[in-house]
């Protein structure tokens, strides 16, 4: 098993595509940053326009904490694709590759084979994330520096004092994976029904953008499916900058995650263990 | 003989299309075996069953005496296998292919036993290039080193000279023999070709439409007694009756005007050449083949490869 | 009787225009003491109890020079004061220049017993329209003040004393103020959850804002420079 993982591991990362998504990470940290490095001010003022009418709110407001949250925030509809890219291609690409047959002919279990798959893809995540924190965070507090940070709701000016924020990112990060962890496993399904990669990775992002409008409708009649949607729950890290946090949401956000991971990898354990490899 | 591989009433269907039907054969250990059928016949379908990529519709298949689909982890760790093409990761090096491969093979492969076996499929000196820069014969190679680097006992190779130059091909057919003779190996392999595997397989079966239509050694399919001789001469005309009166006549086919058919053991030409010389019969050409092959060729449609000047 | 009448009236004329006079007079004396501090620099806990903001108890440095200066330093964190930042200062409550003060007799707040007098600017252009405020006046001390403005509502001021009672710089203020309501489009803020689930302080209901400041420590009259004030 752990043989069959470090070879997961080393396709993965001997693979110059996979270096696409840290590139694109990086790419849209910078430029997010750059952006708000010149043009912060007037964006922030067009965000607050009804607070600055009342308040006046000095400091560094634009700072790293800040910046970090609008980048993991437009980066809510892109990450998804990243892990697409690698988690789509597990079984599909080999397929599309004919490098599956030529595994399957070895004395390895599927279902193993798919655990390995979900676990190299995880550890993908990981990576991704964490050069994801190091190029959002700690970049931008290099940039911008220190701060109390503002968060705003459609409804609610938060704001979270500099002392009180790193854990939260931990956390937020934390619960970032696992919610990256789920597409993973989502396109790891998607991956076992296709034979070649971009099915996957394009059905992927179709999933998770159409679930992300309906989770953002604000209408009655979806109302009671978003809760059983789980990008509705994706977001669920933004908690962590709410006051008072609300804990409960977040567990239960993490709970229905964890469930559709665990889903999404068993039904292609099913799947996959009964295909016939054509390709 | 023991059967090394079983195979008892394979069937498989792809959305109500059969591609396998009710397939049997046993292949004894230290055997070459030769599958042959032409493009689409049910061979890949049935090696793919062979290796547990595909699970048949019905029928069984037994290695060793064991049900394969019960024990398939334990009996592919016996196995080594090419399928269809030979594609590999190709960003990564022939060594990491093969390394990597070798690590999943069940059996601990030294770094030793990795140039041994490039030396053997000859792609020593090119193992750190990326695969991707390989001829498709290169690939071809790697593959089998691929499926016999952990020393299988049984070797399933699907068209394993495809894509292959000329030398290549021969290399090839000299590698089977001689992991058949020298390493006493029992090997499956594929062809669509008829003289590739004559030239290796002990015993051959033929599938057409999933069907096996023939099977025997190839001592047995292959008799010399059953050569067909074609000589091409200037005209035929009286000729015809002096052949028909001859001790000829009863090797004699077909005739039309310029060829003259016989079906006999090729060690007569030369007797029946002279013969042609003595009645004044201008020769300007033999050509033998076998009416096996004759046959295989009318199946298969296949022309290519119909023509074979002695 | 005629003259009885005429001389009654005369004392009640009289009496009015003093307690009138008194009025000012007490007014007066209580702005003058007010404007005897020029500037100051006060440690704060500032704690904004707005129904739609949520915001931790701010600590600062909370500074002030004369007339209407005003900034709040975090050191490196954020300030947040109102837009009109003056009206966190009792003297800036309190109309400038000629007025007219009504007296308003006798009521209690927290169980002392204190004079209400109602101030109207007489300049017409003032934002202050009326100025209510409760007056302690045996410490000469205002503990409440309500002020109609043109621009902000009507803003509420309550005052508590300790420390530094002899420059009648409070300890403890609380500013209530009219707050308008926030709203940004849910397709930017892409929420996770409704705020609403979250349930506002119990005393920031409704429109109305409060923002309280607890003066830890004063440094009084000791000169700011006006740099201290710019925009940075």
């Amino acid at each position: 098993m752990r043989q069959l993982l470090q070879i997961e591991l080393f396709k993965i990362f001997k693979r110059p595509r996979t270096y696409i998504s840290f590139g694109i990470v990086t790419a849209i940290s910078l430029v997010i940053q750059l952006a708000m490095l010149t043009d912060g001010k007037s964006y922030m003022g067009f965000a607050m326009q009804g607070l600055n009418e009342q308040f006046d709110i000095h400091g560094n407001i634009i700072n790293g904490y800040f910046i970090t949250y609008i980048i993991l925030q437009s980066l809510l509809i892109q990450i998804p694709l990243l892990i697409a890219l690698v988690a789509g291609d597990t079984l599909a690409g080999e397929a599309n590759q004919g490098t599956l047959r030529l595994m399957l002919t070895k004395p390895i279990s599927r279902n193993k084979l798919v655990f390995v798959k979900f676990a190299s893809s995880f550890i993908y995540t990981v990576a991704l994330i964490i050069w994801l924190a190091i190029m959002t965070l700690f970049l931008s507090l290099l940039i911008f520096g220190k701060g109390d940070m503002i968060n705003l709701k459609s409804d609610t000016f938060i704001m979270i004092l500099q002392d009180d924020i790193m854990w939260r990112y931990a956390a937020a990060f934390g619960f970032a994976l696992l919610a990256m962890t789920t597409i993973a496993s989502l396109s790891l399904l998607l991956s076992a029904f296709a034979d070649n990669s971009i099915g996957p990775i394009i059905a992927t992002m179709g999933i998770v953008v159409v679930l992300t409008i309906l989770s953002n409708l604000d209408l009655p009649l979806f109302n009671h499916i978003k809760p059983f949607l789980f990008t509705s729950h994706m977001i669920g890290w933004k908690g962590f900058f709410d006051d008072p946090i609300p804990y409960a949401a977040i567990a239960q956000s993490a709970f229905v995650l964890v469930v559709y991971t665990v889903g999404f990898v068993a039904i292609t354990m099913l799947y996959f263990n009964k295909k016939d490899i054509k390709s | 003989m023991s059967a090394i591989l079983e195979a008892k009433n394979l069937s498989k269907s792809f959305k109500n299309f059969k591609v396998v039907d009710s397939l049997s054969f046993a292949i004894g250990k230290g055997e070459v075996y030769g599958f042959l059928g032409q493009n689409g016949a049910g061979k890949s379908t049935t090696m793919r069953m062979l290796l547990g990529l595909m699970f048949p519709d019905s029928g069984s298949i037994y290695i060793d005496g064991t049900e394969f689909n019960n024990s398939r982890r334990h009996l592919l760790k016996n196995i080594g296998a090419i399928i269809e093409r030979p594609d590999m990761y190709g960003y990564l090096t022939g060594w990491e292919n093969l390394r990597m491969f070798a690590a999943l093979s069940g059996k601990k492969v030294l770094p030793a036993e990795l140039h041994e076996v490039l030396e053997i499929v000859g792609l020593k000196g090119r193992e750190k290039d990326k695969v991707r820069a390989y001829s498709q014969g290169m690939k071809q190679r790697l593959g089998i080193a691929i499926a016999m680097i952990h020393e299988p006992g049984l070797l399933i190779l699907d068209e394993p000279t495809n894509g292959l130059d000329p030398q290549g091909i021969t290399d090839i057919r000299n590698l089977i023999r001689s992991l058949s003779r020298d390493h006493g190996k029992t090997i499956l392999v594929s062809s669509h070709l008829l003289y590739e595997v004559e030239q290796v397989a002990t015993s051959i079966i033929i599938i057409h439409k999933g069907k096996k239509i023939a099977e025997g050694t190839v001592s047995e399919l292959l008799h010399p007694d059953d050569t067909l001789i074609e000589i091409t001469i200037e005209q035929g005309g009286a000729l015809q009756a002096q052949i028909s009166n001859s001790a000829w006549g009863k090797f004699a086919v077909q005739s039309d005007a310029r060829i003259l058919t016989f079906k006999m053991n090729p060690a007569l030409i030369p007797e029946l050449n002279k013969w042609l010389v003595e009645k004044n019969v201008a020769v300007y050409g033999i050509n033998t083949r076998h009416s096996f092959e004759s046959y295989f060729l009318n199946l298969t449609n296949e022309t290519t490869a119909a023509d074979r000047t002695v | 009787m005629r003259r009885k009448v005429c001389l009654l009236g005369f004392i009640l004329c009289a009496a009015l225009q003093a307690q009138a006079t008194d009025a000012t007079k007490l007014f007066d004396s209580l702005r003058n003491k007010i404007l005897l501090v020029k500037d100051y620099s006060a440690e704060v806990k500032m704690k904004i109890n707005v129904r739609f903001m949520r915001i931790p108890e701010l600590s600062g440095t909370l500074y002030f020079k004369s007339p209407d200066k005003m900034r709040l330093e975090r050191h490196g964190g954020l300030s947040i004061l109102p837009k009109k930042n003056n009206s966190l200062m009792l003297r800036n409550l309190i109309p400038p220049g000629h007025a007219t003060v009504i007296d308003a007799g006798i009521t209690t707040i927290a169980g002392k017993s204190v004079r209400l007098i109602k101030i109207v600017p007489d300049d017409e252009n003032s934002d202050i329209v009326l100025t209510k405020i409760w007056i302690d006046e045996q410490q000469l001390l205002a503990v409440r003040t309500e002020t109609a403005t043109r621009t902000q509502g009507t803003l509420v001021m309550d005052l508590e004393y300790g420390r530094y009672i002899s420059y009648g710089l409070p300890d403890h203020v609380t500013l209530t103020m009219d707050v308008k309501d926030f709203k940004m489009p849910k397709g930017v803020t892409m929420d996770y959850m409704e705020s609403s689930e979250v349930k506002p302080s119990e005393d920031a209901k409704g429109k109305k804002g409060t923002i309280q400041i607890r003066y830890l420590s004063y440094e009084i009259n000791k000169g700011i420079s006006d740099d201290l004030f710019k925009e940075r």
